[in-house]
Parts: structure tokens; sequence; C-alpha cells
């Protein structure tokens, strides 16, 4: 056993006092009787005119000594030390996600999480540092190394869980790089194990102990929401989203839908154990809304019982087709409904401003600042190096990509085409043995889609997937879709809003009514706004313009909030959830109570004797 | 008649008569049995006529048959001497009510049942007067009081007897030993003693029971205790006066341990009772506010006090 507070000692000086006390006559009230005989029994105290008297045995002193030492002996802060070695530096990192904010542990995961946590300040040796972080989406140090228990306490409560995903990896590396190179340091994490896939994250050696806290999971979520128009009837829209059931039972839930908070919609769903049910809901709109998707549910999780969606009816797009004529595209394009659809040989810079520009073959003089579908066109910003092939086989494509969504290249044949690496900007969509055939990403707030190869030479524009495509990049390529897009944030992701003209200041109202006004720099083009903890409708105005973005949780592994045992790093690491409650197991508390039952004892004795 | 007993208290100890286990052994005539022979009309026994015996008391029909000459002998009849100890020191005037009070109502029932049966009763009070003790007046009166209580003889002596009760007080301090040795040996004639006290002397009480009984009295005994040493109503820490010795002795007392104290005077009454029982002492424990006809009519009546 050891002390943590061994100078509490000094205090033991207060026995003799005690002692001295008892040595002092008490005052007596004096009664004279018959006789004394009948007292000889009672003769516990001895006659004495001195002002002080021999000690006697008292089991009142016994008492009040013993209560006197258990109270120094608590104040000293015994405790046995350690189940585990003393760890010279922790790093306590606190999952902060929208899963710990489950309610099947009172009051709940992340304040279980968070007692446990501050046990183990209070459980840190005299020179032992610690490290707070918390990890949400983001990772945030909320304190730095010390070893001042009350500012590790004062940073802990501090903390509070956000609606957003966990992104343990940047959390880990953080503490891995705190670690590194200390001696008998821990990494403490305190999660409910809620989180997505570790793979990427390789560390053998990482000392960490996992703090599992959650008993059950027994939750039904929204994990996706999208609104587009109705590809039958243009005047609707389509609120595609899907309905998890993370519980371990079939579930039986209500789904509601309402415009502006307007009814559309109410459907039951039964929904089997472990699986999603997708739904689509049509509904008429007539002015830009915002539909919200709620679920009629008791679960422990209520995050994601709710999620909105800003819906803009579609404008249509200003498409400029820069062609030595390429008729199968311009047909494709003409296709694709909401298209003004321009035509020109050469692109010069206008007065008319196009939503996108489409380059077939021809090199222009200005480069477009808009968005770009661009074919067989060479630009050495954009693809550094290229390369000429000929007949290149397309052995793979990326079809989760919006880009590709129904679109296949089975039985496309190219004659020849420029091949390129995928720059960094850029994620490869199309790959020949050699290199990427069709690239596309952003550079700045520019959505550019590079094809290697002019359709006409290729058997592309007679197959199915041609006209597929260019509705695909026209949806993706019209900067309203885009805007449409980042009106849907993720939890503790920021919002970003491209800015026509500077703005002074943007005032922000959130969720729950608050406002708060930034002010923004002069030159920015772009208002970002990065806190976005809670979910729910936030509405950004900026001078007199005000829009609206919504931040949800649409998440499947944060709605699937079934505590795990185990954590899995890269392909080999385990973490499994320790049992460890504490470093070391202080005992003043026990004592206090057996002191204050001691003290109680003694006060009974003494009121029973005298009374 | 008297403050002490009520008139129908006394008309009941008119029936009553003090048993003697032993012969009387006074020299005055009485109306007890004795070993002396005497005049009575209780034949005793027979006895040779020697020269000078009265002619009257010779068995004429036994000289008729014998022709010798018997003198008929007759059982004297004496009178009982009853001593009545009484304990007047300055522990007997506590309690409510006093025990002093509740011990001369005692000894005057007793000295009016031994003056209706013709016997004579000495009341001997200890502690004896001081000489500086209370006022002039009142101490003569009381001394006068106590010298006329030494012998009593006769009924009609029995107002002036418990006059003279009454004028006694309770104060000074006592040794029951010395009081009762002393009192065996200034009697001529053993009798009767009883004795009235509550038996809290610091020095004990055998010696003096022990020489009573050594002397030849049958002896009676009353322990008079006060409600409140039986159950003491003040709790705390105390610091506790003797009222004769002007002891002090310090207590913590509290509730808890009143049944332990109350075993305490049992077993000091029990160890006084066994002493009695084994001298074939009459042992009678009351409380000062227990009845007075309930001790006198059943409790002595009972162990045959009287009869």
């Amino acid at each position: 056993m050891n002390f943590l507070a061994p100078i509490a000692a000094v205090f033991a000086a207060a026995i003799p006092v005690v002692i001295l006390f008892y040595l002092l006559k008490r005052k007596r009230v004096v009664r004279l009787v018959p006789s004394t005989v009948l007292w000889q029994k009672f003769l516990a105290e001895t006659q004495a005119s001195a002002p002080f008297q021999r000690l006697r045995k008292n089991w009142l002193l016994f008492l009040q000594i013993l209560l006197l030492l258990l109270a120094v002996f608590a104040l000293m802060r015994p405790y046995f030390a350690a189940k585990i070695k003393p760890a010279q530096l922790r790093v306590i990192i606190l999952d902060s996600s929208a899963s710990m904010q489950a309610r099947d542990e009172l009051p709940s995961r992340f304040e279980k999480a968070r007692t446990e946590a501050l046990s183990w300040i209070d459980g840190l040796a005299n020179n032992d540092q610690m490290v707070i972080l918390q990890a949400g989406a983001n990772t945030e140090v909320r304190q730095s190394a010390t070893g001042e228990k009350a500012t590790l306490r004062r940073a802990l409560q501090g903390c509070s869980p956000s609606d957003g995903p966990t992104r343990l990896v940047p959390a880990l590396r953080m503490a891995e790089s705190l670690v590194r190179d200390q001696r008998d340091a821990e990494i403490h994490l305190f999660s409910d194990g809620a989180v997505p896939d570790l793979s990427e994250f390789e560390n053998k050696a990482l000392p960490l102990i996992f703090h599992r806290v959650g008993k059950q999971g027994n939750n039904v979520g929204l994990i996706a929401l999208d609104v587009r128009s109705n590809p039958e009837d243009p005047k609707q829209r389509a609120i595609y989203t899907s309905v998890g059931n993370y519980s371990t039972n079939s579930q039986v839930t209500r789904m509601q839908v309402f415009l502006d908070d307007r009814p559309v919609e109410s459907r039951v769903l039964t929904i089997p154990a472990g699986e999603s049910s997708p739904q689509v809901v049509l509904a008429p709109q007539e002015a830009d809304g915002i539909f919200t998707v709620r679920l009629d549910e008791q679960d422990d999780l209520a995050v994601d019982n709710q999620a909105s969606i800003v819906s803009r009816l579609p404008r249509p797009a200003r498409v400029l087709l820069v062609s030595r004529g390429n008729r199968l595209l311009e047909r494709a394009l003409r296709s694709v409904e909401n298209v003004q659809l321009m035509t020109a040989t050469q692109y010069a810079e206008s007065g008319d401003s196009f939503d996108f520009v489409v380059l077939d073959g021809v090199t222009p003089t200005v480069w477009p600042k808009c968005n770009v579908l661009a074919f067989n066109v060479l630009n050495t910003n954009w693809v550094p190096a290229v390369t000429r092939v000929e007949g290149p086989p397309i052995v793979d494509w990326k079809s989760t990509h919006p880009l590709l969504r129904y679109v296949g290249f089975d039985n496309v044949q190219v004659t020849a085409a420029n091949v390129a690496r995928a720059p960094s900007w850029a994620v490869s969509l199309v790959e020949a043995p050699q290199a990427s055939l069709m690239l596309a990403g952003e550079i700045g707030r520019q959505r550019l889609v590079w094809i290697g190869f002019d359709p006409l030479e290729s058997n592309w524009p007679l197959r199915i997937s041609f006209p597929i495509f260019i509705a695909n990049a026209v949806e993706w390529l019209n900067p309203a879709n885009a805007a449409q897009g980042h009106s849907l944030v993720q939890a503790g992701d920021a919002y970003r809003l491209p800015l026509l003209q500077p703005e002074p200041s943007a005032t922000v109202t959130y969720p729950g009514g608050a406002t708060r006004t930034l002010q923004l720099d002069a030159k920015a083009n772009e208002f970002v706004f990065g806190d976005t903890a809670k979910s729910g409708i936030y509405r950004v105005r900026l001078g007199t313009n005000e829009t609206a973005f919504c931040v949800n949780l649409l998440n499947a592994a944060e709605s699937n909030i079934q505590p795990r045992n185990e954590l899995t790093f890269g392909a080999y690491t385990k973490v499994a959830a320790t049992t460890l409650r504490r470093a070391n197991l202080e005992l003043w508390r026990t004592i206090a109570w057996i002191g204050l039952l001691v003290l109680l004892f003694e006060w009974w004795y003494y009121h029973r004797r005298t009374a | 008649m008297s403050s002490l007993l009520t008139p129908e208290l006394l008309r009941r100890l008119e029936q009553l008569q003090l048993l003697a286990a032993r012969r009387a052994k006074s020299s005055a005539r009485g109306e007890r049995r004795s070993r002396a022979r005497g005049q009575s009309v209780e034949f005793a026994d027979y006895r040779n006529y020697v020269a000078g015996d009265d002619f009257r008391y010779i068995d004429w029909n036994l000289y008729g048959r014998l022709d010798r000459l018997f003198l008929k002998l007759y059982e004297e009849e004496r009178e009982l001497p009853v001593r009545i100890f009484l304990d007047a020191s300055e522990s007997m005037a506590f309690g409510e009510p006093r025990k002093f009070d509740f011990a001369r109502q005692v000894a005057a029932a007793v000295g009016y049942v031994a003056l209706s049966g013709f016997d004579r009763v000495s009341v001997i009070p200890f502690p004896a007067m001081g000489d500086s003790q209370g006022e002039p007046a009142i101490r003569n009166a009381e001394l006068a009081a106590r010298s006329a209580l030494r012998s009593v003889r006769g009924k009609k002596s029995s107002i002036q007897f418990f006059q003279n009760l009454g004028s006694l007080n309770a104060t000074g301090s006592a040794d029951l030993n010395d009081a009762l040795r002393r009192g065996a040996l200034e009697a001529r004639h053993s009798g009767l003693a009883v004795v009235l006290s509550d038996f809290l002397d610091p020095a004990g009480y055998e010696a003096g029971l022990n020489a009573l009984v050594g002397r030849g009295f049958h002896v009676d005994i009353v322990q008079i205790l006060a409600p409140e040493e039986l159950t003491p109503t003040v709790f705390g820490d105390l610091k506790l006066v003797d009222s004769e010795t002007g002891g002090e002795q310090e207590v913590t007392f509290g509730k808890y341990r009143l049944k332990v104290y109350q075993q305490a005077v049992q077993n000091y009454i029990q160890r006084l009772r066994e002493f009695c029982q084994v001298r074939g002492i009459n042992f009678f424990s009351a409380a000062s506010n227990t009845s007075l006809e309930d001790l006198l009519l059943r409790q002595l009546r009972k162990s045959e006090v009287w009869t």
C-alpha cells in the first residue's frame, strides 16, 4: 500500500490533544445522595481534586482515537498500487461521436465514459502526466500533457458529445505521435467501439487500452437521404432514404416525411434485424424547401431518428458545346432534360456565363473557368504527362462514382487514346492497362471531367452507356446540383458556400435558434463554416441572401451502436476491451465511510451512556 | 390519637401479639412464659419438699398415695423486652416519603403491639445526639424524648410513646455496627430486637447483627429504601456526595445502565437477606412508599413476627 498524500500524517498530532481532553476533568453535576454504597459498582472514576486525572479505560476515548486515525488514514490517501505498471504518460481519447449519446447506459454512454475517465485522473500518480483528446468528427486536444488533476478534470468536464461520426484514426495517429518516444506510455480509449473500419491504421505496438462503454445496441436509424427529380414525372421530387435496423430483433417503426413542417407521407416499416430498408417517397414540390424525414421510435439513440435535406427545384443547365461537329454528342446532350445547349466551334471568353462547357477535341485559347467536360483535349495544367496509345483495352472502371452510375464499358473499344496517370486532384474512372482513360475531380471549385479519347474514335457513342454517361455528367457538372450536395453536411464536417461577391459578415442561425455572426475576410471567395457538431437545419444570412443547409448524422457505422468487444487495426492487430477500471485503487472513500460509521456509533454510545 | 398511625390501624394492631421463639428472660413479671418458676396457673414440675417451703404448694394427693412430700412448681410469667433500633442518621432523611418517617411508623406499630401485650419497649435511636447539634430548645426536647423512650411499659404509655417518637430527628452519621453492638451489651436481658435501617453503612452491618444474635436476641430487621434509591431518575455525568460521610464519587450514568444499577441494588438486598437467613433473622425489605398496612398486617404476620 502506498500513500498519495503522506504529509497528512501530521494530523495524527491531534491524537495527544484528544487524550489531553480526557485527562482534563469533566464538569459534573453535584448530587447529594443518602449513601454511595449502592453506587460502588459504578465506581468508574476515582476522586481527585486536581484539574488532571489519571487516564482511565474509556471506550469513548478509544472510539475517538479510532475515528481520528481513520480520518488521518483517509487524508493520507492510501492506495493499492496497481494492477498495471504506473505509466509516465497517459493519453485519454474520449469518443464523442453520435453513438456515444446512446442511452443504454444511464445517463448516456458519453457520461459513463467521462466518469470512468475521471476516475483515471483521480488515480493518476504524482509525477504522471495525462493528455486528453476528444475524438469526434475531428480530433481536438482538450488538454496537453499535464499532471495537474484539476486542469485535467476541467478539460474533461468541458468535453461534450457531438452528432457527428467517429474518426478515430486521426486521434490514434495523434496519440501515437505523443507516445512514440515515451517509455511506459499508455493510450486509453474510452469508446463504445462503434467506429468505422480502422484498417488504414496499422500499428502493432500501440500501447492501447480500450475501455468499452455500452451494454446493448437497440437502434433504428436513418442512414441515407437524398432528393432528386422523379425520373418518371419531372414535376415531382423523389426522396430516397434508407432506414437501418441495428437491433437484435425485427422492428416496426413509423416513418414520416415533412416538407417545411407540412406532412407529406407517413408509412409503417417493418425492418428485419440487422437489415436496412431503402425507401422512396414521391412528393410534389412547388418551391424550394426542406424535406425532413422522421422516425417515431423510442430507441437508444435519438440523433439518427431525424434527417433533413434542402431540396431546390432544378434550374435548366446552360451548356456550351465547343466542337467541330459531333452529332452524337450533341444529340446526347440535347436529350437530357433541363439543358439549354449552345454550340460553338471555338471557345472564347464571352459575357455569357455557362454552367459548364463541353470541349470536344478543341483546345481553347483561354481555358474556361467554369466546369468542363473535356474530350481528347491536352492541357498540361490538368494532366501533366500524357501518353498516346493505340487500341487500349478498357480493363476497369469505377462504377460507384456518380458519373458512372449505370454506365458500363463492357463492349466499348477505343481505337487510340491519350492515357495519363491520375494527378492529385482527380480520380481515375476508366482504366486501361497503361494508365487512366478518364479522370474526374475538382481543381479549386472547378469540376473537371477529362476523357483521353475522341468518342468518334470508339464505338462508345453507339452503346446505351454513352447517353447515360452524358446525363450523369450534366448532373454532376451542373453547379446547382453541386450546391445541392454541399447543402447536405455530415455533422462535424465543414459547410462551404462559394461567394459571388465579398461580404463583410455572415450570420448563422443554429438549429436551436441561437445565432452567431462571423466576420469574413474581404478577399474570401468562399464561406466556410465548421461548427456543425449538432444536427439540424442551419440558416446562413449573407447580406440580403439567406440560404439553409442541413446537418445530419446519416452514418451506418455510427447508427450501429452495438458496442464492440474488440477493435481491429489494420490487417493483424486486434485490441480487446479491457476490464481495468483505474490505475490505483484508492481507499480513502472506503475509510471515510468506515469513519462515518464509527462517528455514528460514537454518537450513539455517548448519548446512550448519559441520556 | 397519633399522627404516626391511623386509629383504624391501631385498632387492628391491638389484636396482634408479638411472637418470640425463645422464652422470656426478663426479671420483671409479664405475660410471657419463661423458664423461671414462680406463680401462675401453668403447672411446670414437681420437686422434693425441703424445710421452709410454702405448704400451700405441697401436693397432698401425692402425699396420700406415696407418703412423701412433693412441691408443685408453676411457670413464672415474665415480660418480653422489645428493643427497637431506629436508624436516625442523615441518610434516613431522604426519599419521598422520607425513609425515617416510614421507619418511625414501623417502630410505633411494633412498639404499640408490644405495649398492648404488656411487654417492655425500648427504642434506641442511633446515632446518639452530638453536643452541638441543633438549637438548644429543640435539642433538649429531643434528648428528653430519647431518654423517655429507653423504657416504656404499659398500654397507657402509648400516647406518650408516639409523641416521643414524633419528636425524633434524622441527622448525623451513624455507625450501625457500633450501635447494635452497644445495644446488645447494654441489655440486661435478651429479648426481641427490631432493627429499622437502610443498612447502607459503608462499614457494613454484619458485626452488629452478629452481636445481637450472639447475645440471644430474636432479631427482626426491616430494610427501608427510598424509591429513588431503587430507581434513580437523574442521569448524566454526576458527582455523588454521600450525605453521611461526605465522600464524593463520580459516575457517568445513563438509562441503559439502569438495569445494571437495579441489579446491583437487588444483589445488595439479597446479600443481606442471605446473611439473615443463615442466622435465623427475620428480614423484610420495603420501599418508603410501600403501604404500611401491607408490611405490618400481611408481611410481618406471614413471617410470624406477630400473630
